[in-house]
């Protein structure tokens, strides 16, 4: 049980971390999208 | 000069030009959105509903929460493709992992794209048996339903939901199966008008929810904290006598999230569409993917959330779990005849979607077996063609099969379907992330984007972005392993198989094309070429393009190579190997675009060419579509006439109608050539392919002249020509066709289009296409000889 326990933790931490960076990278790549999409050289056709 | 007689080294092998860079027709973002959106946009037709059937009430917080992620996943697949323009998981995870994960994956992969078929067919069943019972049930209530229907059936009378999904999803199937033997072709206009509809209904949908909640009002669902999880039985899996579950209030998220991670599904389709995207490709690319991202989190992640707060709690999961959007349309304010409409309305989209998700998953199986095939890891005999249709019919049999199975043996279980679907959906994401991760390390060529943000510590980076996108991935793959039981059990069985197959099929391809490839060696001399030009395959201008598919069918090469002197006039043999979205993901090499398919198509022609003592150029081309691989080799390789056999599906008007669309793709200058089809009992249908003067009527041509002998006769028009009436006329006819009189000439010549001998123009009009493309027949048949030289 101890075994399952240490393990269902690091696949919660994992989870934890891996959701905090992800929020991160959602806010940077955003920034760049919305630069991407004032962005007007190409037509949308 | 490439040709069945010896070769400039010396050798008495032939040589072919082997091109590498797939012909491709480009898309716009806007049109490639709506392919990936056709796969990623359907889930919402059943993604909140197994979720909360799963997890309780606060399910749509995680299809948002999912929905959020799948932006930073996105971001994944953008690095991928800035660095392989063929992207994919197999590409991918093959360069990383090597082979033995890059056919884990591709199982995985496979295990997702078989399941999206019966997961659709199956949802869009139980839309149109839920709109059937429900109608019943109002029309009954208002004593429409006659007694006697009412004592056979013990009540109201009611289809079986489930019984009637099955029997949909599996004629959806079989129609889509007989399409793709047949050999559909795919295309991004008929994916951007079920988008437009589909958004229509998305905007009506909003809107009308909105309004609702501000005239009734409503309550968010319980936030997704421990005590608000409520699984169902199934819900826990291996897990379901454990105390574990209960125990940590972050793994109840983890498990709520892993089946709400279905609301995702299809995100690999953007690897796929990469190649046929119009430049700039990675900023084109990136607006995809936003394009993507906010309407799969508007459709599917804000619709979850209406659902749950305008369906009253005792019908959501027990009437409308497998048909949440139909639910919501009966839950709007207003008359119930307009409700039940615009649930019909609801169920004609649901029905278009997921119907064209069912094809898409034949489609997509058939193009991964494909290259996985190309790769000598799936056996040569799957990807034997169809005698008549040329298609690779045992793939798309073993596909279609696996599909049937699969509906049969879930008996339009929506639940265990989606469930099951998760696991491909998620693992071919932890296998694609993984792989990006090793890259990080591993691969020293160009990249030009990669996912935020990254650290540089003592001259290491540090891929944070990328690591916290595995890490939500792979935490949530794991106890998916234990959760879902019956995905863990049918996914690894079919995981295992699908890899035994290709370990099994590799080794004894391995064995076979080392003799297979000792026998090319000494009958033929590859020459790889990035692209197709003249001096590459070293033929004059003015030459005979002669496009092969299939070897049984050289009557055309015959018909050529016995009207045309070739110390005159060069023969080019061209195959052009398909790359059909969905499967332009993967590498392509010499030995891939030359098979042994092709190898045995070219023995043949060859011999063909022997027997009439003729030399031939041999050409592959790989390409996205036969028509603008043969119009842009045409047009690249200067030729004036391409000879083609009759096609089984269309008719020669079509076939020119098609070339001639492909045609007009072509960017200017282009030159306009001949295309001659020739039929076994010797006639031949001509068609010039590009503007060209009409060939005029017999009766044209004497009004002409009566108008030019009136004309002539007027004081100071003595010297006027025949063409100086012809511009006359014409620019007259411009300026009434852009004035009032425009109606008019339309209403005349639709009548000339009814009688007159112009078959063209009507097949044009039947075909949705931008442009018109500017093919018009010859206005004879030829039925004797005839020169393919212009």
């Amino acid at each position: 049980m101890s075994l399952s326990v240490l393990l269902i933790k690091i696949l919660e931490y994992m989870f934890v971390a891996g959701w905090v960076g992800s929020a991160v990278v959602l806010v940077l790549t955003g920034v760049e999208d919305v630069g991407t999409l004032l962005d007007k050289d190409e037509n949308s056709h | 000069m490439s040709s069945t007689s010896n070769s400039p080294t010396g050798s008495n092998r032939v040589r072919i030009v082997v091109a590498t860079s797939v012909m491709l027709t480009f898309i716009s973002y806007w049109r490639a959105a709506a392919v990936i959106l056709n796969d990623l946009g359907s889930s919402a037709f059943y993604a909140g509903g197994i979720a909360e059937q799963a997890i309780g009430k606060s399910a749509p917080w995680f299809v948002l929460g999912v929905m959020l992620f799948a932006f930073a996943v996105r971001a994944v697949y953008v690095e991928s493709c800035s660095m392989f323009v063929r992207g994919g998981v197999y590409r991918v995870v093959k360069e990383a992992l090597g082979g033995t994960l890059a056919k884990l994956s591709v199982s995985a992969l496979m295990f997702d794209y078989i399941l999206t078929g019966p997961v659709s067919g199956v949802s869009a069943g139980q839309y149109i048996a839920g709109l059937i019972n429900d109608t019943i049930s109002i029309a009954d209530a208002r004593g429409w339903v006659p007694a006697a229907l009412h004592r056979m059936f013990h009540g109201t009378p009611q289809v079986g939901v489930n019984a009637t999904a099955v029997v949909f999803a599996v004629a959806v199937t079989l129609y889509f199966w007989w399409e793709n033997i047949k050999g559909i072709e795919e295309s991004s206009e008929k994916a951007l008008w079920v988008m437009q509809v589909t958004t229509v209904m998305v905007v009506m949908l909003l809107g009308w929810s909105l309004f609702t909640l501000l005239k009734v009002g409503g309550h968010l669902p319980p936030f997704p904290t421990l005590a608000n999880i409520h699984y169902s039985n199934e819900a826990l899996g291996f897990w379901k006598h454990s105390k574990l579950p209960h125990m940590f209030g972050i793994l109840g998220l983890i498990i709520g999230f892993g089946h709400s991670v279905l609301a995702m599904s299809g995100e690999e389709s953007l690897a796929q569409v990469y190649r046929e995207l119009a430049h700039p490709k990675l900023k084109n690319l990136k607006r995809t993917a936003i394009v993507i991202g906010v309407y799969s989190f508007v459709f599917t992640g804000l619709v979850s959330l209406l659902a749950v707060m305008l369906i009253p709690d005792d019908v959501r999961v027990k009437v409308y779990s497998d048909n949440l959007i139909a639910g919501l349309a009966m839950y709007m304010v207003g008359p119930q005849v307009v409700r039940l409409i615009f649930r019909a309305f609801v169920v004609v989209v649901g029905f278009l979607i997921l119907s064209g998700a069912v094809n898409t998953a034949i489609v997509g199986s058939n193009g991964v077996l494909n290259r996985v095939s190309e790769d000598g890891v799936l056996a040569d005999w799957f990807r034997r063609p169809h005698k008549r249709y040329g298609t690779t019919y045992r793939i798309i049999n073993l596909i279609v099969g696996l599909q049937l199975f699969t509906i049969i043996v879930s008996w339009g279980n929506i639940y265990t379907l989606g469930e099951a679907y998760a696991f491909g959906v998620v693992w071919s994401f932890v296998f694609k992330t993984i792989s990006m991760l090793v890259l990080r390390y591993r691969y020293k060529g160009v990249r030009n984007w990669k996912v935020p943000p990254n650290l540089h510590l003592f001259g290491v980076e540090i891929p944070i972005g990328l690591a916290s996108v595995g890490m939500v991935l792979l935490s949530t793959a794991i106890v998916n392993l234990f959760t879902k039981s019956v995905a863990t059990v049918s996914g690894l069985i079919f995981s295992i198989v699908f890899f035994a197959i290709f370990t099994f099929s590799e080794r004894v391809n391995r064995r076979k094309h080392a003799d297979s490839a000792a026998h090319m060696k000494e009958q033929f001399q590859l020459q790889q070429a990035e692209s197709v030009e003249r001096e590459t395959v070293g033929i004059r201008a003015n030459n005979v393009l002669v496009p092969i598919r299939d070897y049984n069918t050289l009557n055309h090469l015959k018909w050529v190579l016995d009207r045309t002197d070739t110390r005159e006039q060069d023969v080019v043999v061209m195959s052009a190997r398909i790359s059909q979205f969905g499967t332009a993901a993967y590498g392509l090499t010499t030995e891939q675009v030359f098979s042994e398919y092709e190898q045995t198509l070219f023995t043949r022609a060859v011999s063909v060419a022997e027997s009439f003592g003729k030399k031939i150029s041999l050409l592959v081309v790989p390409a996205r579509d036969p028509w603008s691989a043969i119009a842009q080799t045409a047009h690249n390789l200067e030729s004036s006439a391409v000879v083609a056999g009759p096609s089984s599906k269309m008719t020669t008007a079509e076939q020119a109608f098609n070339l001639g669309s492909a045609w007009e793709a072509i960017p200017e200058p282009k030159r306009q050539f001949l295309l001659q089809i020739t039929h076994p009992e010797g006639i031949v249908d001509t068609f010039r392919i590009g503007p060209h003067t009409p060939t005029m009527k017999n009766e044209d041509v004497v009004l002409l002249h009566s108008l030019w002998l009136k004309v002539t006769r007027e004081p100071g028009l003595e010297n006027i020509h025949h063409h100086d009436i012809l511009t006359e006329a014409l620019t007259r006819f411009e300026k009434d066709y852009g004035a009032s009189a425009r109606e008019e000439i339309v209403k005349e010549l639709r009548l000339h289009a009814d009688v007159g001998p112009m078959p063209i123009r009507r097949i044009a009009d039947q075909v949705p296409t931008v442009q018109t493309p500017t093919v018009q027949p010859e206005p004879t048949r030829f039925d004797g000889p005839s020169s393919p030289k212009e």
